[in-house]
């Protein structure tokens, strides 16, 4: 009853390989910077946690967060200005992402004094907005995957430019309320993405980045365009507000819209959706495929092949 | 009691009646943006640009300042002889918080409902307005209950039960604010803070009416008031009933403070501080003292909304900051100036 020594040894190695494979595999998480446990505290953090793939690596989100719809079965920390410290604590989470000039600058020196690593990104402007997808790439471990959703973004930024570059720019108002009148002023994303689309926020030299407008600086400026993001569900509410004011262009020609979506109002990763449907509220002509062709008056030229 | 000075009713009421009349046309003239007043006119009912500057942007939103200018200054006067407390304003009584809270379930709940008028021949009017009424006359029956002992309205509990209810109703506010969504929150935020912004001639012409009523009303009790402020005994003995005046002179500034708030969200200092200016000025004979304070509180309201609209173009003020801001160091130097003028007698 000899064993073979062979075969021993070979039994021998297996185990060892198994035994170090299996210690490696844990010991390699732990041992690189790469976090696995994200809290955010914005929609537009998690939007972006998501698009860039690692929606799995969230442990918390705030009551906000419903985009994509993953992120509604995440457990909640609270609010977006003013996330729960204990909620925060409890996920024990590896890093914890929220945003400059949201989340409150005191909150934020708390989870930091807990020994957790938290970041803030700025996002009140595009190049920002951008650069935040790099840097929640980076701090993920994947700064492919940010380089990848910027290309995405900029593409179809692009495809817009080229689309509503042949018409003439628009003048456009962008409200979030109507009572007061709460406008997007200048030094705001939302301000580029006017631009972007081939209009012109009337109220874009104001150095607010959101302000409560007189109804006669409306009358004014007279927009061509009225966009009314952020409302309810009534859709008519917005048209009606604005019916007895007829001097305004927009109310003549019935260009009053009421645009209910987060894809504008977060700097998030659905910019590019936003920015298009911006574009299709401003100038629908160059979104027309009858109009790709020649084209009277100054509606858009078409964008050629 | 001093009889009457008539002469100085008169004066005094019509120079500030000529002020106000000055101050609604230059208010109305006023603005960040440039009005063409010519090509307003020309064009006064066409969908001309000046002309909706003047006749929608403008011109009801300073007659709506004048109203609740006036109609919180009368209603100062009359609390603050009511309850014998300088600190008494309108923003104190319960009612305004009252109508707050209604007027944010009002934004929450339906938010964009619009209430046709003569089956719409007049027009509609939101019911965020009719939500804060409703909320303001709960309030006041709750503090009127509160405060109301073997038939007499007792002056130390309507403070107290007033200032208590509209802290715990800035409680629930604060809860539902964090409850509703971002956006939401900012609107109700700004509501809060109280503005004059309206294009609504039926909600003007509604408010300028019932205020009216009541300021006249409150006006022919002139005498009774300046009697209470003797004391309550005093007053018996001259034969006020104090007891009914007390009740009937709450309700009726409570009513008016409701419709206000309703429309114009909370507008803080011009009830306080006005008539204290006016008493400071004129004396506090309630007949002279009433509607100096109405005129005065007018063409206060009417500056400062004028002001919140040109300070910080194109983006607008909330006009409770302008009143606070312009009209506190105003009436710490009156106060001044008269402390010292009395402690040199």
């Amino acid at each position: 009853m000899i064993r073979p020594p062979r075969f021993f040894s070979v039994r021998f190695l297996f185990a060892a390989l198994v035994f170090f494979l299996g210690f490696r595999s844990p010991g390699n998480a732990a041992s690189g910077s790469i976090p696995q446990r994200i809290v955010s505290l914005a929609p537009s953090i998690t939007e972006t946690v998501f698009a860039l793939g690692f929606g799995n690596r969230l442990v918390g989100v705030t009551n906000h967060c419903d985009y994509p719809a993953e992120a509604k079965r995440l457990p909640k920390i609270g609010d977006f200005m003013s996330p729960s410290l204990e909620a925060v604590a409890a996920k024990r989470p590896d890093l914890v992402i929220g945003v400059g000039g949201a989340t409150d600058p005191e909150k934020a020196r708390e989870i930091a004094r807990l020994g957790i690593k938290i970041t803030l990104l700025s996002v009140s402007s595009v190049t920002e907005i951008l650069s935040s997808f790099k840097r929640i790439a980076e701090l993920l471990g994947d700064p492919e995957a940010g380089a990848r959703l910027v290309v995405k973004t900029t593409v179809q930024f692009d495809k817009v430019k080229t689309r509503v570059a042949p018409a003439p720019r628009r003048s456009v108002l962008v409200a979030v309320g109507l009572r007061p009148l709460v406008a997007v002023g200048g030094k705001n994303f939302l301000d580029e993405l006017i631009t972007l689309a081939g209009g012109e926020n009337i109220a874009g030299n104001a150095p607010q980045p959101w302000l409560n407008l007189p109804d006669e600086y409306v009358v004014a400026k007279a927009p061509q365009v009225i966009i009314q993001a952020g409302m309810g569900s009534d859709t008519g509410g917005s048209a009606r507000h604005w019916s007895d004011l007829k001097s305004i262009p927009a109310v003549k020609e019935r260009r009053v819209y009421s645009y209910n979506s987060d894809k504008i109002l977060r700097p998030g990763p659905r910019i590019d959706e936003g920015l298009e449907d911006l574009a299709r509220l401003i100038h629908p002509e160059c979104f027309d495929p009858a109009n790709s062709g020649v084209f009277k008056g100054s509606l858009c030229e078409g964008s050629g092949p | 009691m001093k009889v009457l000075d008539l002469r100085k009713l008169v004066l005094v009421n019509g120079a500030l009646l000529v002020l106000l009349i000055l101050s609604a046309a230059a208010c109305t003239l006023l603005g960040p943006v440039r009005l063409d007043l010519s090509q307003a006119l020309t064009h006064l009912f066409s969908s001309n640009a000046d002309a909706e500057i003047l006749l929608r942007a403008r011109l009801p939103r300073v007659l709506l300042g004048i109203a609740i200018g006036g109609g919180m200054a009368a209603c100062g006067v009359v609390l603050q002889a009511l309850l014998g407390n300088p600190l008494a304003c309108p923003q104190m009584l319960g009612v305004s918080g009252g109508a707050s809270l209604g007027g944010i379930l009002g934004i929450i709940f339906f938010p964009n409902w619009l209430l046709p008028i003569a089956g719409g021949r007049l027009g509609e009017i939101s019911w965020i307005p009719l939500a804060a009424f409703l909320g303001a006359l709960l309030s006041m029956i709750l503090v009127y209950r509160f405060s109301l002992f073997h038939g007499r309205l007792h002056p130390y509990h309507l403070l107290l039960s007033g200032v208590i209810l509209n802290s715990f109703i800035a409680a629930v506010i604060m809860f539902l604010n964090s409850i509703v969504d971002f956006y939401q929150a900012q609107g109700l935020l700004f509501w809060l803070m109280g503005s004059l912004s309206t294009r609504a001639y039926l909600t003007v012409g509604f408010i300028w009416f019932y205020i009216v009523v009541g300021f006249l009303w409150l006006w022919s009790k002139g005498l009774s008031l300046n009697l209470i402020t003797l004391g309550e005994d005093a007053a018996m003995h001259l034969g006020v009933e104090p007891s009914a005046l007390q009740r009937q002179v709450f309700i009726a500034a409570s009513l008016m403070i409701g419709a206000m708030v309703s429309v114009s969200g909370m507008i803080g200092f011009v009830g306080l501080m006005v008539p204290h200016v006016m008493r400071l000025l004129i004396g506090s004979d309630h007949r002279l003292l009433l509607p100096a304070s109405f005129l005065a509180g007018g063409i206060f309201l009417c500056w400062a909304d004028t002001l919140a609209r040109i300070l910080l173009a194109p983006a607008e003020l909330p006009v409770g900051i302008v009143t606070a801001f312009f009209g506190g160091p105003f009436f710490l130097f009156l106060l001044y100036r008269e402390g010292r003028r009395s402690l040199a007698l």
